[in-house]
């Protein structure tokens, strides 16, 4: 008889036992699987926001500066360069109007390498072109030729898409100048009011439902509706906004119509963190403050919903985070716009940073995919410093009852 | 404590707080309603410009051709083919995930995996869309011959990634609520670790994971910005998944992107597709709510 089949003295089947332990070893898999590709999100979207590029520049020389100039400093220099004269310049510098469009069409940037040595300034303008891009492997290994390679008025540049002046400069035709400036402030604008809403009408609701209502129709009734909302693909709350904020409200497509949109879309989800935060709160606490006598109002605003604050606080933090992230329904209520300026009003145009990465994403010229995942990579950062955030808050007021 | 709420309180601060909350409360009742008519109205007046037999069973969708035909037959079948390579991923990996979860891990490794596939479900979708449009297409393209550019493949595949957390973690939590006594019992039979998750967690937390499937469907019909980048916005009646097709949701983009005038027919034809798409999803929700609630009490 084979032995392995045999039952040992516990009754342990050895078979089983194999299979167990295979069974519990394959089931960490699809957590690898995940992780894996977590992994390579983040690697390749890293990856493409570098490039090694071949770029002509419109007029001048295409020449680079030395790490320590000032943007103005650089600027002047090369405009010098371009052949204008020192008086040109020099007015052009101190108009503030002049300043600003120059500054607006000619990108001062610290790349990593140049063809005249490592960490130096260049000035791209908008009527730069583009002769080659390559990929950080690519363009490292044929580095020397191409540098050898080089025309009159060209450079050979390794570019860090995400730089400073990336984050700060305007969206632009040319991917070289290209920046995410207007849409970090649009999704600013856009949050701000929109949590304006949610967190009222989200909180609001929450403390009703676990505070105030007992088991009945209405509270029924707002359960039951609240979780089909929340269950509503957040692109039919677009259609909702272009139809209601958008058209009928003749609000338009700005950041108010934008952010109403938002903010009922926020709703459910702080509902849901909110109702969580306020049942942690032990009941022991009410009945002593009842037993103080207490009213309802007092035992729920002084009481309750302090104890239950660092909680509805994080909820809220988290549910931003992935309102930040909607680009659907936003598309709908007007972010899909060219927007150069930045947003000054609720009734502005505007953009925000999901949709312009999507609208990077269907451009045909190949750098717009750099350009978006230099976006990207800014959107994730945005998303861990809040997710780092909620999770510090509810690590430090965390409180065992 | 349900008896302290027995008493509404007549002082007026009292009064004017409940009404506050009421209030507050009111705008989600007014937000489905809202969704509703809004879409309802224009709804209503596409179908009196188009017949309801066009609609249904049309086998083209083209409200902008000069013959302008809309049946949304294959917006529908590009939806269905997205979806079902998306949980043909998110099934099998969810599940397992969720087993691993519930039944293999400690308390506190399990939060905080759980918090890890919460972050994974935070993750922009614009980005999975960039990443299946330019990692995994090329990547598939040189495997599979003929695979367009836009294609419902791999913006399956990753979509099942996306909507991986509503599985595993829907289903974890059902798997958790299954009584420790039948557990125990199990193993005092003998049981091993793995007949225990396979032959009584898992057939007694069926209802709850066939509701987080349920659920993550719906996600899923409803998921935009991945298929809007990866699978095309180009409707054909197909299922073959190398091609390119439109879903609802990436017609919808796609034409709210575009100048549609208002009052043409293509603006209404919008509200139509957004309309089935929210009846779809609506349903299958209310399908999941009414299999947990019908076989919840099997266990208290």
């Amino acid at each position: 008889m084979n032995r392995t089949h045999t039952p040992n003295a516990f009754g342990v089947d050895p078979w089983k036992a194999r299979i167990d332990r295979v069974f519990a070893r394959a089931l960490v898999l699809p957590l690898l699987l995940a992780l894996g590709l977590l992994a390579l999100l983040l690697g390749d979207t890293l990856y493409r926001s570098f490039s090694v590029q071949v770029v002509r520049a419109d007029e001048g020389p295409g020449r680079t500066y030395p790490f320590g100039l000032s943007a103005q400093e650089i600027l002047r220099q090369d405009l010098l360069a371009r052949g204008y004269t020192e008086e040109e310049v020099a007015f052009a510098l101190e108009d503030p109007k002049e300043r600003q469009v120059l500054f607006l069409q000619n990108r001062v940037e610290l790349m990593w390498n140049t063809q005249d040595g490592p960490f130096r300034y260049v000035v791209t303008g908008v009527y730069d072109e583009r002769v080659a891009d390559f990929s950080l492997a690519e363009g490292l290994r044929r580095w020397n030729e191409l540098k050898a390679n080089l025309q009159e008025g060209e450079r050979l540049v390794l570019n860090p898409w995400l730089d400073q002046t990336f984050l700060t400069r305007p969206p632009s035709r040319s991917p070289l100048t290209a920046g995410i400036g207007v849409a970090i402030w649009g999704t600013v604008w856009v949050l701000s009011l929109a949590l304006l809403i949610a967190i009222p009408v989200g909180i609001g609701t929450a403390i009703l439902l676990e505070e105030y209502l007992r088991e009945g129709r209405l509270s029924r009734i707002l359960e039951v509706n609240l979780r089909n909302l929340a269950g509503v693909p957040s692109i039919v709350y677009g259609l909702l906004g272009l139809a209601l904020f958008v058209r009928s409200m003749g609000i338009g497509p700005t950041i108010l119509a934008a952010s109403m949109t938002l903010g009922l879309l926020g709703i459910p989800v702080i509902v849901v963190t909110a109702r969580e935060a306020l049942r942690a709160v032990p009941e022991s606490l009410r009945l002593a403050a009842f037993a103080l006598g207490a009213t309802r109002r007092q035992v729920v605003f002084r009481v309750v919903v302090p104890a239950a604050l660092p909680g509805m606080v994080t909820g809220v933090i988290l549910s931003a985070a992935r309102l930040i992230g909607e680009a659907a329904p936003l598309l709908l209520v007007g972010a899909a716009a060219y927007v150069p300026f930045l947003p000054s009003s609720p009734l502005s145009q505007y953009t925000v940073i999901p949709v312009q990465i999507y609208l990077w994403i269907s451009q045909n010229q190949p750098e717009f995919a750099r350009v978006a995942a230099a976006g990207i990579l800014v959107m994730l950062l945005l998303l861990s410093v809040l997710y780092l955030l909620a999770l510090y808050l509810r690590n430090r007021f965390r409180r065992e009852w | 404590m349900e008896i302290l709420k027995q008493r509404p309180s007549r002082h007026p601060w009292e009064v004017l707080t409940f009404a506050l909350l009421l209030l507050l409360s009111s705008v989600t009742l007014l937000t489905t309603l809202g969704v509703i008519l809004s879409l309802l109205g224009d709804v209503v007046e596409f179908f009196r410009r188009v017949p309801l037999r066009e609609f249904l069973f049309a086998p083209e969708w083209t409200p902008l051709f000069a013959n302008p035909r809309y049946g949304i037959a294959p917006l529908l079948a590009g939806t269905f083919l997205v979806t079902a390579i998306a949980l043909l991923v998110a099934i099998p990996l969810g599940l397992s995930l969720a087993i691993y979860i519930s039944e293999y891990l400690t308390p506190e490794k399990r939060s905080r995996i759980l918090g890890i596939l919460e972050l994974f479900g935070g993750i922009p979708t614009v980005v999975f869309g960039y990443f299946a449009l330019l990692f995994v297409t090329p990547l598939l393209q040189r495997v599979i011959p003929g695979l367009s550019l836009f294609n419902p493949l791999s913006a399956g595949l990753v979509m099942g990634f996306a909507i991986l957390p509503y599985v595993s973690n829907v289903a974890a939590d059902a798997m958790q609520s299954v009584p420790r006594a039948m557990r125990e019992a199990a193993y005092a039979l003998g049981a091993r670790p793995y007949e225990v998750a396979l032959k009584v967690v898992f057939p007694a937390a069926i209802s709850g994971i066939i509701a987080a499937i349920i659920l993550a469907t719906s996600r899923a019909i409803g998921e935009t910005m991945i298929v809007a980048i990866a699978a095309g916005q180009r409707p054909a009646l197909t299922l073959d998944p190398r091609e390119t097709i439109a879903t609802m949701t990436s017609y919808i983009v796609q034409a709210a992107t575009g100048d549609q005038p208002v009052g043409s027919t293509p603006y209404y034809a919008l509200f139509a597709v957004g309309f089935t798409l929210f009846v779809l999803t609506l349903l299958l929700n209310i399908l999941a709510q009414w299999i947990v609630e019908r076989y919840r009490e099997r266990y208290e």
